[in-house]
């Protein structure tokens, strides 16, 4: 779809300052910036988890900006997925029950799936993201790099429209992010639009756009090739010439 | 299949929410069941007593007014006024034959030092009937008697056991009910013989008359009282409704029930506050997972609802628990009112009753946990998300063990000082009655005028008397301004030589001033200063109301005068007051070599009764007629002290252990930095020592002071206005205080054990 995601003229003051862009279904970009630059900030404003003090955010065509709480939890549940930097889940769950968490509290309202249909999605997922023998630990019995991947799964199972995530791999180690990015592009590559906050341009270069945040505005954009295209040490190589220049 | 798919969203959370804080869900639990067993035994245990009461009088049709009288009896006058009264259903006079104490054993027991007046009568013969154990008119037969059931337990006394009045014998056939005199507050117990023993033991004493009058339904007694005096009839003695008979029979084991209701009352705020602490800790700590609930689309109600289910489920265990424990305690408690009084109709009704004090307290507890809930709810999802630490907010849930200890303090200081209140000496000046140490009645026909006078001047004479006075109470009317009469009997002598407490103003100096009780001030709508007409065998003297006085003897309602007016005019009983030199049983023993100080004391009185007075040693008065109630309050007292203890403990341990899970990080931190376990124990510990302090100084405050005006309040319903605390110090200021502080300290400790687990690497491994 065009313009699946449509940002107008957003503000939160005082940090954001007038961003507007757009993103396309199946597209992967990565939001980058200094710290403070309100990389995370922009991402809780166009995933509908604050309320902007201007603009504008249309989801799907739909504006979700102006929504009451209860709405724009709606729109959350059904139609945005949401992977956090800290990889929370509830404590008193095991991995299968996270997973199936959001699926049920969505199935109270449509009833569109039976509970098998539920299980047998959640499994798929977990084999697909190499998590399915997880599912009955603990949360504190995984590596974080498994953790996360069980949150990508947690935020892909009410098949959301897009794909929400902030500094995912921030609290994983080398080969973990290197997993749980694996894992963004395979889900990328079946056609989820996927929009992530990052500091790293190792993760950033596997996306297919970067934007520049610098004090709240949009300084710049790199497009790049599909991800899986081309080889990861020229995409890496670009991104960090593009940083360079961007004052990085 | 999985968990959450099997059981639900809602269900899966709560039981492993439950698994996981089995120590708080346990807590919570055993507050909610606390206050419910409280509150359904307040119920259980009152709707008992009024209803056991009210089936008694039911059954022994009690009359709706009583005058009772000493002397000849003109049966003519009351015929003619009892004929021409429509709201007059039925009406007799009963004889009661007052013995002296003295000459009555029963069993191996002496009746001399009673302080009731213990007689013989006959089963009413219209109305009025002393019931059997089993509700059922006794069958007494010659050289039976039965005797009133309070004395059972006193005496230990059975079936078939004697009772002697003077040489003559009687078998115990059984006990007695009597709906009027059950009370140990009333002053008289009958004792049901066969009328021909009545008629035989005639002469072994003095013959009174019970005047009773059943009324039709609607008529107040109150207003029948007064035209009843108003027409001149015989009423020789104290006048008593059914009201008073009802409250003075529920007034003993009411006592005790108001003390359950207090401490009901204190311990729901306190459980109220405990759980809402529970659950605002819980959810900081959840804070985050709350956040994340939200921030994947489930709704702030539906967030609320998942923590609801929780507390409902335990609510309903607690309610559960509570009524069990209500209904199980609720017979053992209720034993001695049911001796007493009878097991009431409609038991099982009665246990019912219990239910919606329940479903109200539970209630109470869910309405609380909502709007916590509720309130916890203004955070936005990224507030939730990302905590920020709230230093001015943990010093607040600081205050919470303040609070506790206060109430706590509060909760023990004001039975305690009830009690000591209601058992020191000086609190007989609340009952009308001087800071005496012996009193002496004289009640009876024309000659006690002249014999109160001689015994009085024996007193003045006697070498062991320090001060003496000699009050006599005289039946006249008193006139308001707008015309109104009614009945008011005046206690007439010098009121400055055993001076009871003053509400307002003092006692009567002159002729023409009164003084009169609280209850007797409001009923005429005076206060001091006000102007009032007393009238006597066409007398009239117009007094100045100079006081008003605490006083719930003869049903709070009487009046003090000087001597002089109406000096001829016949008494309707004298009482003389005594207080001993403080020295005089010491020489006396020595000297007579009496063995007892005790001795020496009873061979006084023994002589003065002899005189016929109606001797009195007020301390022993007190102690019969209030013992009762004051050994309930003192078993009241030591539950609050018992309970607020545990609750101190549970509540501030519990407290520090989730403080410390809180600040789990922090204590980690500090530990990295290089603090000791024992430093960081020390500083937890003062801080808690120092709001538990604070907290024990307001309770003491509070206890002192909201407390005797609260308790001021009850008893001025009673008639005692002037109500102040008779405090032990010792106990209120060091003893209590310092029980609560060592219990305090001592939970901070155990709460606090945790922190040498906490290792120094955890703050490295994650986040607070």
């Amino acid at each position: 779809m065009k313009n699946l995601l449509r940002v107008e003229e957003l503000c939160r003051e005082p940090i954001l300052d007038h961003i507007s862009f757009t993103m396309d279904s199946g597209e992967m970009a990565a939001i980058m910036g200094p710290s403070g630059s309100g990389k995370s900030t922009l991402l809780y404003q166009v995933a509908g988890m604050d309320q902007p003090t201007g603009g504008k955010v249309y989801l799907g065509g739909k504006e979700i900006t102006g929504l009451s709480e209860d709405e724009r939890a709606a729109i959350r549940l059904q139609q945005i997925g949401f992977v956090f930097q800290q990889m929370n889940m509830m404590g008193n769950l095991n991995i299968l029950d996270n997973i199936l968490l959001p699926a049920l509290e969505e199935n109270r309202v449509s009833h569109s799936r039976s509970k098998k249909e539920l299980q047998k999605e959640a499994e798929e997922l977990m084999q697909k993201l190499s998590v399915a023998e997880l599912g009955e630990r603990s949360i504190t019995q995984v590596s974080g790099g498994q953790l996360q991947r069980a949150c990508i799964c947690r935020s892909m199972i009410n098949r959301p429209e897009i794909l929400f995530a902030d500094e995912p791999t921030g609290a994983l180690n080398k080969s973990a992010a290197a997993e749980v990015m694996d894992a963004f592009v395979k889900l990328n590559h079946e056609g989820t639009t996927i929009l992530m906050v990052t500091h790293d341009s190792k993760v950033a270069s596997r996306c297919s756009r970067i934007l520049y945040l610098l004090d709240g505005r949009i300084c710049g954009e790199l497009l790049l090739q599909k991800p899986g295209t081309g080889t990861q040490k020229q995409r890496e190589e670009t991104v960090n010439e593009w940083l360079g220049k961007m004052g990085w | 299949m999985t968990g959450i798919l099997k059981y639900g969203v809602r269900r899966t959370l709560m039981w492993n929410d439950i698994r996981r804080s089995r120590l708080l869900s346990a807590a919570a639990t055993i507050f909610m069941a606390v206050s419910a067993m409280l509150m359904a035994l307040t119920v259980l245990l009152g709707t008992n007593l009024l209803r056991s009461i009210d089936t008694l009088m039911e059954q022994a049709q009690t009359p709706d007014f009583l005058q009772m009288h000493t002397g000849d009896l003109d049966a003519e006058a009351l015929e003619e006024f009892a004929g021409a009264r429509a709201e007059i259903r039925d009406w007799q006079v009963s004889g009661f034959l007052n013995l002296e104490n003295a000459g009555i054993m029963l069993g191996n027991h002496s009746l001399a030092d009673s302080t009731q007046d213990n007689g013989l009568c006959v089963q009413g013969q219209k109305f009025d009937y002393l019931l059997d154990l089993n509700g059922a008119l006794p069958e007494v037969q010659p050289g039976e008697v039965y005797v009133p059931v309070c004395y059972r337990a006193m005496y230990e006394l059975e079936k078939g056991d004697v009772m002697q009045v003077g040489s003559r014998e009687f078998m115990i056939a059984g006990f007695i009910r009597d709906a009027q005199m059950n009370s140990m507050m009333a002053s008289s117990k009958r004792f049901l013989v066969h009328p021909e023993d009545y008629e035989t033991m005639r002469e072994q004493g003095q013959e009174e008359y019970l005047i009773e009058f059943l009324l039709e339904d609607g008529v107040k007694s109150s207003g029948f009282a007064a035209s009843y005096t108003a027409q001149g009839l015989p009423a020789n003695g104290p006048a008593i409704t059914k009201p008073l008979m009802r409250m003075m029979n529920a007034l003993s084991d009411g006592t005790m029930i108001a003390v359950i209701f207090l401490v009901s009352i204190v311990i729901l705020l306190i459980s109220l506050l405990c759980i809402r602490f529970i659950l605002r800790l819980q959810l900081e700590k959840e804070k985050q997972e709350t956040g994340m609930l939200r921030a994947l689309g489930i709704g702030k109600k539906r967030v609320r609802q998942l923590y609801f289910t929780k507390y409902i489920v335990l609510s309903v265990c607690g309610a559960a628990a509570g009524l069990l424990t209500a209904w199980l305690l609720w017979r053992p408690l209720a034993v001695q009112m049911q001796e007493l009084y009878g097991a009431p109709q409609g038991t099982w009704r009665i246990g019912m009753l219990s239910l919606p004090a329940v479903f109200a307290v539970e209630g109470i507890f869910l309405l609380s946990i909502r709007r916590t809930l509720k309130k916890s709810e203004g955070l936005t999802v990224l507030e939730a998300l990302f905590p920020v630490q709230e230093k001015r907010e943990r010093r607040r849930q600081y205050l919470l063990i303040g609070f506790v200890t206060a109430a706590c303090m509060f909760l023990i200081l004001v039975p305690g000082n009830l009690y000591s209140t209601l058992s020191s000496a000086g609190f007989v000046t609340y009952m009308g009655i001087g800071d005496a140490e012996i009193r002496m009645d004289v009640r009876g026909d024309g000659k006690s005028d002249a014999e109160a006078a001689w015994i009085a001047a024996a007193l003045a004479e006697d070498p062991k008397t320090e001060r003496c006075v000699l009050l006599r109470t005289k039946a006249c009317q008193a006139v308001l301004l707008d015309g109104t009469v009614c009945d008011l009997k005046v206690e007439m002598g010098d009121h400055t030589v055993f001076p009871v407490s003053y509400q307002e103003g003092r006692a009567p100096g002159q002729e023409t001033e009164v003084a009169l009780s609280a209850l007797c001030a409001k009923e005429l709508g005076v206060t001091v200063g006000d102007v009032l007409t007393l009238q006597n065998s066409g007398r009239e003297i117009t007094c100045t109301v100079c006081g008003i006085y605490s006083d719930i003897t003869n049903g709070g309602k009487t009046a003090k005068a000087v001597s002089g007016m109406w000096e001829e005019a016949p008494a309707v009983w004298s009482v003389l007051y005594a207080a001993w030199k403080e020295d005089a049983w010491k020489q006396e023993g020595a000297q007579r070599d009496a063995g007892s100080e005790e001795t020496a004391k009873w061979r006084w009185m023994e002589d003065y009764r002899q005189l016929g007075a109606d001797v009195t040693e007020i301390e022993a008065y007190v102690k019969e007629t209030y013992g009762q109630t004051l050994s309930q309050i003192r078993l009241a007292s030591d539950v609050a002290a018992g309970t607020a203890v545990l609750i101190i403990f549970v509540v501030t341990a519990l407290f520090m252990r989730l403080l410390l899970e809180q600040n789990r990080y922090t204590v980690s931190l500090q530990k990295a930095l290089g603090f000791s376990s024992c430093g960081i124990r020390r500083a937890y510990l003062k801080k808690g020592c120092f709001f538990a302090a604070t907290g024990i100084a307001a309770g003491v405050a509070a206890g002192n002071l909201l407390g005797e005006r609260l308790c001021g309040a009850v008893l001025q319903s009673l008639g005692a206005g002037s109500f102040h605390f008779l405090i032990q110090w010792e106990r209120a200021l060091l003893l209590h205080p310092a029980l609560l502080l060592l219990t305090a300290a001592l939970a901070v400790r155990v709460g606090i054990a945790k922190i040498g687990r906490i290792r120094a690497y955890e703050c490295c491994m994650g986040k607070e």
